[in-house]
């Protein structure tokens, strides 16, 4: 055999790539259940956030960070974190974040900033991608916004809770309306 | 991941379908100028948003685009004469005006009329810069005329290529919004491309292999903003705007002209790939337009007399494993086009994406189809104007620059997105 060789039948070459030849596609579960860990930093995330925990979904849990959350993340433990579940119950950060595929960080205030450096560190030491939601319409709801374009400089909410996760987030979404939560999450496979 | 019916809803253009009602609510590229050089000359067959189509440009230079087919016996009028004001169906001698409108029937009598009650559908073509534009929606509900810088700046300013790629608009245009893809797939164009190379934002590129994304809304789309390490303190932002339905733009390299594409659906299982580059402040050298004919930058070559790349499905797009193990291509395809569509080509032609696997990092490609399918239910379901028809939201640029790491870019950045005419624009 020499590299003149080419490829012969159809579906050996570039060709293949119809919609005919699509069936043949070898169809199976090409990826196993991920561990999503969703963090709500503040009030109105949480409530956006709780509004989509009942869907069906494929192994996401998601969490609180209660009052008490202006922590000093470096006097902090991860244990000494208040997290709640959506019933009210109490987590621990290390119990949940251990084994996670990825952790999620929804702020819609930008409070919360030290509870979000001690999650972000957990997921870095883990080797866990963190990434963040700015939920910049729920930010100019509260009352703190002109109605100005996201991430504008009129809009200080916003500028607040992207900067509260800028340091911490991977991967840094600025939204408009929290109806992005489950789109996100369902893309993810959360 | 995406469930199949939205998968469907967004994939589907031809007349009568949502995203389909939407395309039609822009004007959108239909042909090159160039397409149709002079009066009279010979038509040329156009397929778009799933409609065979003709277009033509007649004794009096104005352009038409219509059913390709004659209302008499369905003959193609691709056949037919342009002659005198109209184009002649060479079987019978019907004979249409750039409307539509039918002003011959040689075998009735004039008197009759009965020319008058046959009209194809048709829809409006104008020019604006190196491009014949239409709109295919309701004339009662025309958008204002495009407004893009590319098209509006000096035509010794601005070059524009078109291909056939071979697979749905969508996956087509998610590959324009995906940043992340650059620093594989395309990073020995930084080295090699006459239009690439030499910039400074290219040695942080090549320094720093993971970028960190913001992605952020816009009134008419997204801004994508991907962050890699610069000096100490500094990072450098390359920032893509997309705009409502398909149009993006590539952050632009140093002095090199900016660049960007529109991907227009032909039909649901293949698109026009149209590729820009233009400067704003200075003419485009003789070089650097005879590279962009050569291929090079986002353009490419083509087979002989036609649209379709000279690197397609039926040669294997001219893999080159000599060169992929030399490392002068990540992937062994030469030229950023057909690096890009061999890919995404290969996912078939209308790509299965409830089998995908997105991780964090393509969450530009989240959002933007979150954003499409919010306007096109919001058309479909209350009648609401798409984000991208809106004049002010077409006036955007691609940046690079490099900030202090304090310094958010949608908020720094603010101007150097917007287009301004006559102003140098921002890069690195």
């Amino acid at each position: 055999m020499t590299d003149q060789t080419r490829p012969t039948l159809l579906a050996s070459c570039a060709s293949a790539s119809t919609a005919a030849e699509a069936r043949f596609r070898v169809n199976y579960p090409n990826s196993g259940r991920r561990r999503s860990r969703i963090f709500a930093l503040d009030g109105p995330a949480a409530e956006a956030m709780f509004a989509i925990t009942e869907a069906p979904w494929q192994g996401a849990h998601f969490l609180a960070v209660g009052s008490g959350g202006d922590v000093d993340p470096e006097a902090t433990g991860a244990d000494d974190l208040p997290l709640s579940h959506p019933d009210g119950t109490g987590a621990k950060l290390s119990e949940e974040i251990e084994g996670a595929d990825v952790v999620v960080l929804i702020s819609s205030t930008g409070e919360n900033a030290g509870a979000a450096e001690v999650i972000a560190r957990e997921a870095y030491h883990r080797h866990i991608m963190c990434g963040g939601l700015a939920l910049a319409g729920t930010a100019l709801a509260n009352g703190r916004g002109s109605g100005a374009p996201a991430s504008s400089p009129d809009s200080d909410p916003t500028s607040h809770v992207v900067n509260t996760l800028r340091p911490f987030a991977s991967i840094l979404v600025v939204a408009r309306d929290a109806d992005f939560i489950p789109a996100m999450l369902n893309a993810l496979r959360a | 991941m995406l469930r199949k019916d939205v998968n469907d809803l967004l994939t589907q253009t031809d007349s009568g379908t949502p995203m389909g009602d939407m395309f039609r609510q822009y004007w959108i590229p239909a042909l090159l100028a160039s397409e149709l050089p002079e009066d009279d000359c010979a038509p040329v067959r156009v397929k778009l948003l799933g409609e065979r189509l003709i277009a033509f440009r007649d004794s009096k230079g104005r352009y038409g685009l219509m059913d390709e087919f004659c209302a008499h016996r369905g003959v193609s009028l691709w056949f037919g004469r342009n002659e005198e004001g109209g184009l002649r169906c060479p079987y019978h001698g019907w004979k249409y005006d750039y409307t539509g409108q039918c002003i011959e029937v040689p075998s009735e009598p004039d008197e009759s009329g009965f020319c008058e009650k046959v009209k194809l559908q048709a829809y409006p073509l104008i020019k604006i810069g190196d491009i014949l534009w239409t709109h295919m929606g309701d004339k009662e509900d025309r958008p204002p005329k495009p407004t893009w810088e590319f098209a509006t700046v000096p035509a010794e300013q601005t070059y524009t290529s078109k291909r056939w790629q071979e697979c749905n608009w969508l996956q087509a245009m998610e590959g324009g919004i995906d940043s992340s893809h650059v620093s594989f797939l395309h990073s020995g164009g930084l080295k090699s491309d006459p239009l690439f190379k030499g910039a400074k934002g290219n040695q942080y590129n090549h320094a720093d292999k993971k970028p960190v994304f913001e992605v952020t809304e816009a009134e008419g789309g997204l801004y994508i903003g991907a962050r890699r390490n610069a000096e100490e303190g500094h990072f450098y932002w390359r920032i893509t705007p997309w705009v409502m339905p398909s149009f993006t733009m590539v952050p632009p390299r140093g002095d090199h002209p900016m660049h960007g594409h529109f991907w227009i659906p032909i039909d649901d299982e293949n698109c026009w790939a149209w590729s820009f580059d233009y400067h704003p402040t200075r003419a485009l050298t003789e070089a650097e337009v005879q590279y962009m004919r050569d291929g090079h930058g986002v353009h490419n070559e083509y087979v002989p007399g036609t649209f379709r790349p000279l690197q397609n499905k039926d040669n294997d797009y001219m893999m080159d494993r000599d060169a992929q193990k030399r490392g002068d291509t990540y992937s062994g395809i030469k030229g950023i086009a057909m690096q890009d569509a061999s890919l995404q080509e290969s996912m078939g032609p209308i790509v299965d994406r409830t089998k995908e696997n997105l991780v964090s990092t393509d969450n530009g490609i989240i959002m933007a189809r979150h954003r499409l399918r919010k306007a096109v239910t919001a058309l479909r379901d209350k009648g609401v104007t798409p984000p991208g028809r809106d004049p002010a939201h077409q006036m955007v640029r691609s940046v690079a620059v490099v900030l202090p790491a304090d310094q958010p870019y949608a908020e720094t950045c603010k101007e150097d997105l917007a287009a301004r005419p006559g102003q140098k624009h921002t890069s690195v």
